[in-house]
C-alpha cells in the first residue's frame, strides 16, 4: 500500500534503487577484479580501481538520503528497518569494493607467468561462487525472498570451504618453489579477499532477512574453521 | 476482523506486573451507534501505556470509560467491565467521586480553574481531605514539585492560572491530579496543543510520573507514544487491533492494519 504522503514513497524508492546500484557495481567489481587476476589484465585492473570510488560516492548518497528521510518523515516498522537496513547493506557493500580493488591493486605484483595454471582454476572457482552470492544477495532482497536469504547466508559456507583448499594448495606451491612465494602470498591476499566479500554478503543477507521479517536470523551459522592445517580436507 | 486474544497480546505485561486495571468485553455506545466493540485488555500497575489510532477509532471513549467521565453526557453507556484492582468500576454501586480521585485525568486543552495558581490545586484536595494550612501549603508544593512547575510558580502562587503559558497550565492541570494522590493517571492528548519544549517536559514528567503512577496516555502524535509508553494498543473503528510492547509495535507489528498506520500509509 503506497503512503498517504507519495513523496514518502519517492524517497524509498531512491534508497532502494541506490542499494540496487551499489550491489550491480559490487557484483560487476569482483567479477572484473578476477578476470583482471587471472587474465593479468592491467587495464580491467584500473576500472576496477576507479570504480570504487563510483561506490564511495553512491554510500555517501544513501547515507545522505537515509539520514534525510529519517529527519523529515520519521519512519516506522517496515519503513524504518528499510531504512537503517539500506545503511548497513551500503556499508557491506562499500567494503566489497573496497575489497574488489584489493584484489585489482595486485594484478600487476602477480605478474603474467608466476601463478601456477592449476591454482587460477582453484581461484576462479572461489571467486564464481562469490559472485553468484553477491548478485543473488541483492536479487533476493529486491524480490522479498525471505527464504532465500536465509538459505543464501548459509550457503556462504561454500566459499569458506573453497578458501580453506586455495589455502592448502598455495601453501603446497609456495614450499615446492621458494620463487612462487611473492606470486602466491599475493594470491592468498586475493583469497581472503573474496572470502571476506562471502562475510559481507552474510552480512547483507542477515539485515535484507531483518528488513523483509522483523525477526533475526539465529547468531550462528554452521561455521568451521577456515586455515587450520590439522582439519582434514574439506 | 478478529481481535487478537488478551492472554495472547498481554504476556509480557502481566508475568511480571501486576494488572492495574483489566478491561473485559467492553462494548460502548452513543447511542445506538457503537464505538468500542468487544475490547479486553489489561494495563500493568507503575507503567505507561498508550493508545493510538485514527480520529473516530475509540481510543478517547475506552479512556473516558476508564473514570466514568462519558456518564455526564445523555444517551451514552457501556457494557462489560473495567476491573480496577479486581473491582469492577462499572458497578452501580461505584462511588463516581471517589472514583475519580483514584483515576485523574489530564485533558488536550490545558483546563486550569479561574482562581490562583495555589487554589488550583487546594481546591480539589478540600473536597476530600481536611488539610491544616501547613499541610495544605505542603501538599501544594509537592504537587507542583511533582509536576516540574514548582520553580517556576513558586514566587507567584496567587496570581491567576490563566496567567501561566499554555505548557505551564497543562503542568498545573497535571499537578491539580497529582495532588489527590490518584492511582491511575489519563491523559488525553496531553500535549498536542504545546510547543516542542513544553512537550518535552510533560513527557519527561511521564517518565518520572510512571515509577507511582500507572499511566494511559492517547495520543496522536506516533513518535511521542514510541518514547513516553512501555506498552501500545492500537485501535481502529472501534475495535483493538494488537496490543504488545511498544517497540515490538513501532519496529515490527504483527499486524499489517496496525503497520499501515504507522507508517502512513491508511487509505
Amino acid at each position: 500500500m503506497a503512503h498517504t504522503v507519495a513523496s514518502f514513497d519517492e524517497d524509498l524508492r531512491q534508497i532502494s534503487q541506490l542499494i540496487r546500484d551499489m550491489g550491480d557495481l559490487a557484483g560487476s567489481m569482483v567479477g572484473a577484479s578476477t578476470k583482471a587476476l587471472l587474465n593479468s589484465d592491467n587495464a580491467m585492473a584500473q576500472r576496477v580501481v576507479s570504480d570504487d570510488a563510483i561506490m564511495d560516492a553512491r554510500q555517501r548518497e544513501l547515507d545522505d538520503r537515509a539520514i534525510t528521510l529519517i529527519a523529515k518523515r520519521q519512519p516506522m516498522a517496515d519503513d524504518l528497518r528499510s531504512v537503517v537496513g539500506a545503511i548497513r547493506m551500503a556499508g557491506d557493500l562499500e567494503r566489497i569494493g573496497d575489497l574488489a580493488k584489493n584484489i585489482a591493486k595486485r594484478v600487476g605484483s602477480v605478474g603474467v607467468s608466476a601463478a601456477p595454471r592449476d591454482l587460477s582454476h582453484s581461484i576462479d572457482a572461489m571467486a564464481q561462487l562469490v559472485l553468484i552470492q553477491v548478485q543473488g544477495v541483492i536479487e533476493e532482497y529486491t524480490a522479498g525472498d525471505a527464504a532465500a536469504l536465509a538459505k543464501l547466508r548459509n550457503d556462504d559456507e561454500r566459499i569458506d570451504v573453497k578458501y580453506t583448499s586455495v589455502f592448502r594448495e598455495l601453501l603446497t606451491y609456495m614450499m615446492e618453489d621458494p620463487r612462487n612465494i611473492t606470486a602466491c602470498t599475493h594470491l592468498l591476499f586475493c583469497a581472503k579477499n573474496l572470502e571476506r566479500i562471502g562475510d559481507h554478503v552474510t552480512n547483507i543477507a542477515e539485515n535484507a532477512y531483518y528488513v523483509l521479517t522483523g525477526t533475526q536470523l539465529p547468531a550462528n551459522r554452521p561455521k568451521q574453521d577456515e586455515t587450520a592445517m590439522s582439519a582434514p580436507a574439506a | 476482523m478478529k481481535p487478537m486474544l488478551s492472554t495472547d497480546l498481554n504476556v509480557a505485561a502481566t508475568t511480571v506486573e501486576k494488572v492495574k486495571i483489566e478491561v473485559k468485553n467492553l462494548n460502548f455506545y452513543y447511542g445506538q451507534s457503537k464505538a468500542l466493540k468487544d475490547i479486553n485488555l489489561s494495563l500493568p500497575e507503575r507503567s505507561v501505556t498508550a493508545f493510538i489510532g485514527p480520529s473516530g477509532c475509540g481510543k478517547s471513549t475506552l479512556l473516558r470509560v476508564m473514570n466514568r467521565i462519558y456518564e455526564l453526557y445523555p444517551k451514552q453507556s457501556a457494557e462489560g467491565q473495567v476491573l480496577l484492582d479486581g473491582k469492577n468500576i462499572l458497578d452501580r454501586s461505584q462511588d463516581l467521586n471517589l472514583l475519580r480521585t483514584k483515576i485523574g485525568m489530564v485533558f488536550q486543552k490545558p483546563t486550569p480553574f479561574p482562581m490562583s495558581i495555589y487554589e488550583n490545586i487546594a481546591f480539589g484536595v478540600r473536597l476530600y481531605e481536611k488539610l491544616s494550612k501547613a499541610e495544605m501549603d505542603s501538599r501544594v508544593e509537592q504537587a507542583l514539585k511533582r509536576a516540574a512547575l514548582w520553580n517556576e510558580v513558586k514566587d507567584k502562587l496567587n496570581a491567576s492560572g490563566l496567567s501561566l503559558s499554555g505548557g505551564q497550565q497543562q503542568r498545573l492541570c497535571i499537578a491539580r491530579t497529582v495532588a489527590v494522590k490518584p492511582e491511575v493517571i489519563l491523559l488525553d492528548e496531553p500535549a498536542s496543543a504545546l510547543d516542542p519544549l513544553s512537550t518535552a517536559k510533560i513527557e519527561e514528567l511521564i517518565d518520572e510520573l510512571q515509577a507511582d503512577y500507572t499511566i494511559v496516555i492517547v495520543t496522536h502524535n506516533m513518535q511521542q507514544a514510541a518514547r513516553v509508553s512501555r506498552q501500545t494498543a492500537f485501535m481502529y473503528l472501534g475495535e483493538l487491533v494488537e496490543f504488545d510492547r511498544t517497540e515490538k509495535i513501532f519496529t515490527s507489528p504483527r499486524e499489517k492494519r496496525t503497520q499501515d498506520y504507522i507508517t502512513g500509509r491508511f487509505g
